[in-house]
This record gives structure tokens, sequence and C-alpha cells, in this order.
């Protein structure tokens, strides 16, 4: 039944699906797990590196974690390259709204406006819909930190906790678990850590597997993103291994 | 000829628009309003070429309010202004630019701040404590430097306002009707009349009764 | 008003010393004889490089915020800061782009290299014609004065104190003689790891 329905542009079959969507739904599935937790000062973003090869060169940029605005970051699961040019696009509409109207986009507003043109990709002829699933992690002076996750349906939605890509079911039962609305950012962060481990195919953690991304406010108080080095994944990394051996004894 | 004088007082941001429409030496209306209100908190008082004030006024308001639909909450008088700009900035480039010069007016209810901002068709914005445009600003610019204070009282700042419409009833050549008021402040936008004024400073044309009684 | 640069007033200078770079310009915007307002700046700051603008103010607001938004997204894409270089090269392909309708503005860039922190300064036409020179440049409606004033005032390797007291003295000079120009001053001294901000007090006629 499918193959009359999918082949070619987003059209929907029969029983009302939308073949390419959920294909590209089914591409992300395999992707690295990302995952967001929202704490009450902050948010982290943390997600799976896949090292596929050791011949593969380290990159030192971060593969997973793009930064959109001054105060927007976001985690990435899919297609790198599709990722890209959405993130591109991102940071364009935040600079636009900067410039226009001398005020940082507000969060929801750039999500909604990025989740705007993915729609577009599920319904205009002769295009593919991105394969990417988007994690943001956002502030802004009206409605302080907010976590958002997107899909290429062009669909988002506010989290306290979520995750997406591989294992992502288990992540998210892991979360819904531990998850306090009171959680601090650093809590937060090894909140972050432990799940990853739980999920993650590996057996420990190390800085070359893993990525984080947070968005807190700094020494001076002003909102800032921060795409962490991986000396201080490193650190958390450290912090994260010492409770666990704890809890063994 | 148009008048719009703005001023800043403590905690709010006072607008005077004179309410003749004149061409040549006719007056043609004697009670017009050359103030939009663009959202709860922010006012726009427009003055200049016929046609492009109102088309103009209308174009700004109507894009502030999609905003407002779009994303659910009202744009800042900050960003008001700054959208304003922008948009003037664009037109300059045109064929034909919209030929509009304009003082907004806001309040900031998160900061609980006033603001005025003056902005000419040219697309040039400054934020200010007061502000005029046109003949107006000549003849009172000196009257609210010599008297404009920081963190006047609404009463203060309106008595100010009637001090510079006075000066202005008496230098400027074509009666403009009188002007209206608009005040922005935490409670929104509203009108409001002037205090009358007994003897206006500094104009020297009037002759104090003294004198009279002496001739 | 037939001269578009001339509608609003303002002037910037920019000097060379000795591990250190100094800018600075007026505060004034105005409508032909008539002052708006003394607390007009004119120089930007995009993480570490300087940039004055002087010329028609809608233009200077124009390209103050379209520089904002290159500069951010060159250090997003880049995941590095922007060299003073650079800067210039982006600001005369910008009003280059505009080589028929140009934007009515005198420009100046200063800072130093990130990496080697040698001193970088230059000045541009309205159509972005790159001027170096490894003492001064200016720019604005007292351009004329502060060439004078510049060439008698200026000596190579001041320290940062003296280099504020030299750019200081030669913008004041040259305002208090362009009805244009002045109503208070700002200088930033750029060092390696230290950048100073003043602003100056002058006459407010």
């Amino acid at each position: 039944m499918s193959r009359r329905y999918d082949s070619r542009t987003t059209i929907f079959s029969p029983e009302g699906r939308l073949y390419q969507v959920e294909y590209a739904l089914e591409a992300i599935s395999h992707a690295g797990t990302a995952l967001g937790i929202l704490a009450k000062d902050g948010i982290v973003l943390a997600a799976e590196k896949k090292v596929t090869s050791k011949l593969l060169e380290q990159d030192i940029s971060a593969e997973k974690m793009y930064a959109l605005s001054k105060h927007v970051v976001c985690a990435v699961a899919g297609i790198d390259s599709d990722a890209s040019r959405l993130v591109q696009r991102a940071r364009n509409m935040a600079q636009n709204h900067l410039a226009t109207y001398d005020e940082e986009i507000p969060c929801d507003i750039l999500v909604k406006q990025l989740c705007d043109t993915m729609q577009g990709y599920t319904q205009y002829g002769g295009l593919r819909p991105f394969g990417v699933s988007f994690i943001y992690a956002g502030w802004d002076p009206v409605q302080g930190y907010q976590l958002y996750q997107s899909n290429p349906s062009g669909n988002y939605s506010g989290w306290l906790a979520t995750s997406v890509g591989a294992n992502n079911a288990a992540a998210q039962t892991l979360l819904k678990q531990e998850f306090k609305e009171e959680l601090e950012l650093e809590d937060a962060v090894q909140l972050a850590l432990k799940v990853l481990s739980k999920t993650m195919d590996s057996a420990t953690l190390t800085s070359t597997k893993i990525e984080l991304a947070t968005v807190g406010s700094g020494a001076d108080g002003e909102v800032k993103y921060n795409v962490w080095k991986p000396a201080d994944i490193e650190v958390a990394l450290k912090k994260h291994k010492e409770a666990e051996e704890a809890q063994k004894k | 000829m148009d008048i719009l004088i703005g001023l800043q007082t403590a905690n709010e941001v006072i607008l005077v628009t004179s309410r003749a429409i004149s061409r040549g030496v006719s007056v043609l209306k004697h009670d017009d309003n050359k103030v939009v209100k663009l959202n709860s908190y922010t006012a726009m008082a427009y003055s200049g070429e016929p046609g492009d004030v109102s088309n103009f006024a209308e174009y700004i308001q109507a894009n502030v309010a999609l905003y407002g639909l779009r994303h659910g909450i009202e744009m800042t008088p900050n960003s008001v202004a700054a959208f304003t700009r922008s948009e003037l900035a664009r037109s300059l480039r045109t064929r034909k630019p919209y030929q509009v010069n304009l003082l907004i007016g806001g309040f900031h209810p998160r900061e609980a701040k006033p603001m005025l901002a003056w902005v000419d068709y040219l697309g040039s914005k400054v934020d200010l404590p007061y502000a005029a445009h046109g003949y107006a600003a000549y003849y009172i610019t000196a009257t609210l430097d010599r008297y404009w204070k920081k963190g006047l009282t609404l009463e203060q700042g309106l008595k100010l306002a009637a001090q510079c419409v006075s000066e202005l009833q008496t230098r400027m050549p074509i009666d403009f009707k009188g002007c209206d008021v608009h005040i922005v402040g935490k409670s929104g936008i509203q009108s409001a009349d002037l205090p009358p004024i007994v003897v206006a400073p500094g104009v020297a044309n009037k002759p104090s009764e003294a004198t009279l009684a002496s001739a | 008003m037939s001269n578009p640069s001339e509608i609003n007033g303002g002037a910037a200078v920019a000097m060379v010393g000795k591990d250190c770079v100094a800018i600075a310009s007026d505060l004034r915007l105005g409508l032909q004889s008539v002052g708006i307002s003394g607390d007009f700046e004119k120089i930007f700051e995009y993480n570490g490089v300087y940039l004055a603008l002087t010329g028609l103010a809608t233009d200077v607001q124009t390209l103050s915020i379209d520089f904002r938004k290159k500069h951010s997204l060159y250090e997003l894409r880049e995941e590095r800061r922007m060299e003073p270089q650079t800067m210039a090269n982006l600001v005369s392909s910008t009003l280059y782009s505009k080589r028929f309708g140009p934007y009515f503005v005198g420009p100046l860039v200063a800072g130093l290299n990130s990496s080697t922190s040698k001193p970088y300064i230059c000045s541009f036409d309205s159509i972005g014609c790159i001027e170096h020179a490894n003492d001064f440049v200016v720019v604005g409606t007292a351009s004329d004065q502060l060439y004078g004033i510049c060439e008698s005032l200026y000596e190579p390797n001041l320290e940062p104190e003296d280099l504020f007291e030299t750019i200081s003295q030669a913008l004041m000079s040259a305002v208090d003689r362009d009805a244009l120009s002045g109503w208070g001053g700002v200088v930033y001294i750029i060092e390696k790891d230290k950048v100073t901000k003043r602003y100056l007090k002058t006459r407010q006629d």
C-alpha cells in the first residue's frame, strides 16, 4: 500500500498518514540520544555523540549543540546536514528579529517560526521533510526558562524534561521517575549524565562521547548559553562517577 | 505647521498635538486627532505629508496589532519604536518615501518606566526626555530646556506642557485650534486637558496689569 | 539640507599608540543648526572591534544594526572572534554593495588583532574605499579641523594615558570649530586586555 503514497511528495495515504514524515521520524530514532531538562535556575541539554570510527577526526567544535541566539541553544538528533541548514535559518531569524525590533527574539517565537518552515517541507511538492528533531533550551524576560522539542512534521511542544533519538523511550521513563520541579541546574546536569549513562551503549561516559550545553545566569547575573568544553564535561563526569560509586556502597 | 510635543515625567509620558488641519492660509479642520494608540502602553503622535501620515500610522498600528496576535504578547514600546524606525529607514530608499515625523510615547509595564522616542522621516530615532517636531520645536525647545527637570510629577508636566502651548499660541502665525493631550502611564493611555495658564512666562508681548494701569 | 552627510552632524577620530588604539567621537545629533540630542553615541563595539559611524543618523543606525547582525552570524558560524581587518573588509563590501545609492556615512574601524595584539585603524569613504593609516584617521563634519589638530598634536608610540589626553584634546579642539559637532564626547582606549571608556564634557553651544 505504502508504495503508492510514499515515493514522491508528501501526500496523505488512504489511512490518513504522511509516510515521508514518518520515515523522517524513523531516521531520527536511530540517531544518538539527545535530552533536555528544565531546572529552576537554568536548562541543561545533553547529547550522545556517536563515534563511528577510531580513524574519524575528532572535531574540536560541538556537533550536536548549536547556539541559535544570545539566549537560545539547541541539541540536534537526526541528519546533521539537514540540521545545519535549519540552524542557519534559525540564526538568521533570530538576528532579523533583533535588527527589526531591537530585542532578542523570544524563545517560543523562534521555535514557532522555525517549525513553520519545517511544516512547509511536509506540504509543498518536490520537497522532503527535514530529518531532524531539535530540543531547544531558551530564556526570555517574559517567560523565563523554557524547554521545547520539535520534530520533522513541524509540531513542537514545551517540556519539563524530554528526550529524542535512539533509546528515547528508556530515557523518557527515567526522566519521568527522577525529575523534580525544584531541581537546580547543577543537579539537572547530573541527572542528564545519569540518564545518558543508562541509555548509551558504551559502558563508561567520556567527554568524547557526549556533549553538554546549558542556559543559565552567569556570575554577572546575565543569562547566557554555554556549550561545554571537554574539560568541563570531564569535571561533571567525575562528580557523576563519584555519585554512582557512593550509591553502589 | 502641525505641533507635536512630547515630554517625560517621573512615571508617564505626555503627548501634546495640535487640533487644526491647515492648507496654506486656510484652516480645514479644528478637531483633528494626531495620536494613534498602537497597543495598551504605546501611543504615536504623527505629522507630515497629509496622505502619508494616515497611511503610515495605520500600517504601523496594523503591524503592531499583528505582532501581538501572532506572538501572544504585546510589543514593548522600545520594540515598537525600533520597528517604526526600520520601516521609515526602508521607505527612505524607495521611489516615494513616507514623509512622516513621529513621537512615540510609551510605558514599559515590566520595568515601570516611561519612554519617549523622537523619530524623523529619515528614520533617525533618539530616546529623549522631551522633544518636539516642526516649527513648534523652534519656539519651545528653549522653554523645555529651561523648565524640564528629571522626575516631574504629572501635574508639573501638564503645567509645563500648557506653558509650551501658550507660548505657541502667541508665536504661531496660524491658529492651531488648541491641543489634544494624551498621557501614557502605568494605567495605559488616557486623554487629558491642559491646566489653564494665567500668565505664560517669557511672553514679552503680553502687557502686565501694572503696565496697562500706568498707561 | 542638500548634503545628507551634513544634516545631523558629528565627527570621529582614531589613533594608534604603543600597543593600544584609541577611538573617539562627539555626542551630538542635530537637524541642521538645531541640537536634538547630546547622547547620540556613534561608536559601536563588536566583541572587541570598534566601529565609529558619522554622517546621516538614519544610516548610522541602519548600518550599526546591520553590522551587529552580520558580526553575530559570523561569530556563530566561524566560532571565533572577528578581527579588525575582517571587520574593515565587511564594512567595505557592505558599503560598496550600495555603490549607486550609497549610505551617507563616514566610518572608522579600530581594534587590536586578537592574536598578535597589533593595533589596527582605518577609515572609509561612503562607498567603502578603505584608507589605512598607522597614525590617525578622521571622519565627520569636523574632519578638516581634526586633520589639522591631529597633525600638530599626534606623536607615535604614546602610552595609553597620553594617547587618551592627545585624542581628547584633538577631538575637543576640532569640534569647537564646527557648528555641527560637539555636545560632549566619548573616548575608548583599547589595550590588550583592558578597554577604558570615558565621557568628555565639552562646550554646550
